[in-house]
C-alpha cells in the first residue's frame, strides 16, 4: 500500500449524550484502500464515535457532536450536507445481522433502488449480482434470489448486510463489529472480504478481538473512557504500543 | 339437603383436606419438609383437589339429570369423603404431589379452552335449528335473491336478504374507508415521529375514543352529523334530504374504530426491531422511505389483523347504524340515502311481539347466521393473507 490518500479526517471531535461526554477530542484519520480497527474496552466510544462517521448519532435524539470531520474537504455537520445522502456514500454494517424482511434480492436491491442508481431492471440484476459477488455470498444464494433473507444462516445474513451496503456503492465502510455475532467459521469468511473489499473502500472496523484487529487491519485506534489514547500502524500498536495504557490492554491487564 | 349446603360442605371437606394431607405428608418425615418431594402446600391442594373434583362432576351430573335431594346431596359428599380418604393415605413422601397438582391445573386450562370453543358451537348450532326452520317455511331462493325486504305480521312478507347485506357491507366499507387511514397514520406519526411526551398524552387520548359507549356516538351522529351532511353536502349537490343516511353512519362509525386501528397498529409498528430502521437509515433512506418500505412491510400481519377486528366491528354495530342511518331497507348506491343493516333488522324482528313460528321472526336467525358466516369467512381470508405474507419473509 502506497498510495495513503487520506478519505476522512476528524478533528476534536467531541460527542455528549445529554450531559455524558462520551467522546473527548478525538483526532483520526481514514486512509482510503486501508482497513482502519478501532479497539477497546466496552463503553469506551469506539462505536460511537464510528456512528459520527456516517451522522447515525443524528437519530438519537439527546446525541450532540462538536469537532469537524471533513470527508474530501467537506465537513460533513455542516448543514448544507444532507446526512441520507452522506449514509450513502459512507455504509454501514451492524453488529447483529439485520436483513429486511425482504427477498435476498430485494435487500441488495434496497439501496439502488432508493437512490435511483439504476436505468432498467438488467442493470439492476447486474448491481445486485456484483455486489454479492463481491460480498462472497453469490454462489451459495444465485439459486434463491427471491427466497428471504432472514432464512439465510447468520453468517450469509452478515455477508448479505455487507452486500447490501455496497450495492450503493459507497466510499467508506464502517462495520460494527461485524463478527461479534458469528461463529468462528462464518468469522473467517467476514474477515476475508473485509481484506477483499479494503481494495475498493475505506473499511473502519470496531472490534472486541485484539486478534482480529491485528488480522484484519492496517491501522488500529484504541480507545479509552472516551479518549483516543493512541492511534498508528496495527503491527505498531501491537507491538511497541507508545501509552502505558495500550500496553495494558492488548496484554489483557485492563479492559 | 339443597345445593348450596352441598357446596358449602364441599367447601369445608375440601379445606380439611388441605390441612390434613398437609400434615400427613410432613408427618410422614418427621416435620422435616426438605424430604418431601414437593413443597408441603402442594400435598394439602392435591388432597383437596381429589375432594373437590370428583366430587362435584357428580353434583353437576346429578344437577342436570334431576334436582339434588337429600341422596343426591349424601352421594356426592360420600364421594367427595372418599376422594379426600384416598388422597390422605397417598399423601407421603414419595408421593409427586408437585405433579400431580400441575396435571390438574393443566386440566382447568383446558377446560377453560374447551368452554370457548363449545359455546361457539352451541352458538351456531341453535341458530342452526332455528334457522332450519326458517327455511321449511320460506324459501331460500327468496331470501338469498330477492331485492325487497317488506316484513309483514300478517304473512305474505318479502324477506329478500339483499338490501341487509347491502346496506352492511356499504356502511362497513365507509367506516373502514375513513378508519383505516386515519388509524394506520395516527399511529405511524405517534410510533415513528412524536417524542416521547406527546405520545404518552396522545395516546391515551385516542383510546379514549373506543371508550365511548355506542349509543351516544349514535345520539352524536343523528344530531350533529346528520344534519350537517344534509345541508352541506346532500342538498347542494342535490343527492336527496335524508338527515339519516350511509354517510353518517359510516363516518360516525369510522370515528369509533380509529382507536383500534391507531391503538393496535401503533403496538405492532413499536415493535419492529430498531435494528432493521438502522439498517435502512445507514444505507441512505429517508425516515419516511424507511417507514414505507422496511417498518410497514414487517408490521403488515398485525396491520391486516387490526383492520381486521376493526371490520367486525363495523359489521356487528347496531346502535350507531339505527340512529344514524334508519331502519329503512334499501338497495341504493347513494350514500346520502338511510339505508339499515342486518343487525338492525335482527333486532327489529325479534322485537315486540313475537310469535316463534312465523318466518318474520324466525327470519332473524337466517339473518345471524348469514352473518356469522360472513365474518367467519372475512377471518379465515385474513388469517390465509398473514400466512402468505408470513412465509414470503420470515
Amino acid at each position: 500500500m502506497t498510495t495513503e490518500t487520506t478519505k476522512m479526517t476528524a478533528r476534536s471531535v467531541q460527542v455528549f449524550y445529554g450531559d455524558n461526554h462520551a467522546i473527548k477530542d478525538v483526532d483520526v484519520d481514514i486512509l482510503d484502500n486501508t482497513v482502519t480497527a478501532f479497539i477497546g474496552p466496552s463503553g469506551c466510544g469506539k462505536s460511537t464515535f464510528l456512528r459520527c462517521l456516517n451522522r447515525m448519532n443524528d437519530t438519537i435524539d439527546i446525541c450532540r457532536v462538536q469537532g469537524e470531520i471533513l470527508m474530501q474537504g467537506e465537513n460533513i455537520y455542516d448543514p448544507r450536507v444532507d446526512p441520507v445522502q452522506l449514509r450513502a456514500k459512507v455504509g454501514m454494517v451492524f453488529q447483529k445481522p439485520n436483513p429486511f424482511p425482504k427477498s435476498i434480492y430485494d435487500n441488495v436491491a434496497y439501496g439502488p433502488k432508493i437512490h435511483g442508481l439504476t436505468r432498467s431492471k438488467a442493470e439492476l440484476d447486474e448491481v445486485v449480482e456484483k455486489s454479492l459477488r463481491r460480498a462472497a455470498l453469490w454462489a451459495e444464494v444465485k439459486d434463491r434470489l427471491h427466497a428471504p433473507g432472514t432464512g439465510l444462516s447468520g453468517g450469509q445474513q452478515q455477508r448479505l448486510c455487507i452486500a447490501r451496503a455496497i450495492a450503493t456503492n459507497p466510499e467508506v465502510l464502517l462495520m460494527d463489529e461485524p463478527c461479534s455475532a458469528l461463529d468462528p467459521i462464518a468469522t473467517a469468511q467476514v474477515e476475508e472480504l473485509i481484506d477483499e473489499l479494503r481494495t475498493q473502500f475505506a473499511v473502519v472496523i470496531v472490534t472486541h478481538s485484539m486478534q482480529q484487529a491485528a488480522r484484519v487491519s492496517q491501522r488500529t485506534a484504541f480507545f479509552h473512557l472516551g479518549n483516543l489514547v493512541e492511534y498508528g500502524e496495527t503491527g505498531q500498536i501491537f507491538t511497541t504500543p507508545r501509552d502505558p495504557r495500550t500496553e495494558s490492554y492488548i496484554t489483557g491487564r485492563i479492559g | 339437603m339443597t345445593a348450596v349446603s352441598t357446596l358449602l360442605m364441599l367447601g369445608i371437606l375440601a379445606t380439611l383436606g388441605f390441612v390434613l394431607g398437609r400434615r400427613r405428608a410432613l408427618a410422614s418425615v418427621q416435620g422435616d419438609s426438605r424430604r418431601l418431594h414437593s413443597l408441603p402446600h402442594y400435598y394439602g391442594w392435591a388432597v383437596a383437589i381429589w375432594t373437590v373434583l370428583p366430587a362435584s362432576v357428580l353434583f353437576l351430573a346429578w344437577q342436570t339429570v334431576a334436582p339434588l335431594g337429600n341422596a343426591g346431596g349424601f352421594a356426592v359428599l360420600a364421594l367427595a369423603l372418599g376422594g379426600l380418604v384416598w388422597a390422605w393415605l397417598r399423601s407421603s413422601a414419595t408421593f409427586r404431589a408437585r405433579n400431580a397438582v400441575e396435571r390438574a391445573v393443566m386440566g382447568l386450562l383446558i377446560l377453560a379452552s374447551s368452554i370457548a370453543i363449545a359455546t361457539t358451537a352451541g352458538i351456531v348450532l341453535s341458530m342452526l335449528f332455528e334457522t332450519r326452520n326458517f327455511f321449511s317455511q320460506y324459501d331460500w331462493t327468496r331470501f338469498f335473491f330477492s331485492t325487497t325486504w317488506s316484513p309483514r305480521f300478517q304473512g305474505d312478507s318479502d324477506l329478500g336478504f339483499l338490501p341487509l347485506l347491502w346496506g352492511t357491507l356499504y356502511i362497513s366499507f365507509i367506516a373502514l374507508l375513513f378508519a383505516v387511514p386515519t388509524g394506520l397514520f395516527a399511529a405511524i406519526y405517534l410510533s415513528e415521529y412524536a417524542g416521547p411526551r406527546l405520545r404518552a398524552i396522545a395516546k391515551p387520548l385516542i383510546e379514549v375514543l373506543a371508550g365511548i359507549p355506542t349509543i351516544v356516538y349514535g345520539l352524536f351522529a343523528l344530531i350533529t352529523v346528520g344534519p350537517l351532511l344534509r345541508d352541506y353536502f346532500a342538498q347542494p349537490l342535490g343527492l336527496g334530504n335524508s338527515g339519516s343516511s350511509v354517510m353518517t353512519a359510516g363516518l360516525v362509525m369510522g370515528i369509533m374504530l380509529i382507536p383500534f386501528v391507531s391503538s393496535l397498529s401503533d403496538d405492532i409498528i413499536s415493535q419492529v426491531p430498531q435494528s432493521l430502521r438502522d439498517g435502512s437509515l445507514g444505507l441512505g433512506a429517508t425516515k419516511s422511505e424507511t417507514i414505507r418500505q422496511v417498518v410497514l412491510p414487517a408490521a403488515l400481519p398485525g396491520i391486516v389483523g387490526a383492520v381486521l377486528l376493526a371490520a367486525s366491528r363495523a359489521i356487528g354495530e347496531t346502535m350507531i347504524v339505527v340512529l344514524g342511518a334508519g331502519a329503512a331497507a334499501k338497495l341504493d348506491l347513494n350514500p346520502f340515502e338511510a339505508m339499515t343493516t342486518i343487525t338492525v333488522k335482527i333486532v327489529g324482528q325479534l322485537t315486540g311481539d313475537t310469535d316463534f313460528a312465523a318466518p318474520e321472526t324466525l327470519v332473524a336467525f337466517a339473518l345471524g347466521l348469514t352473518l356469522f358466516a360472513f365474518t367467519l369467512c372475512l377471518n379465515v381470508l385474513a388469517l390465509i393473507i398473514v400466512r402468505k405474507y408470513r412465509e414470503q419473509y420470515e
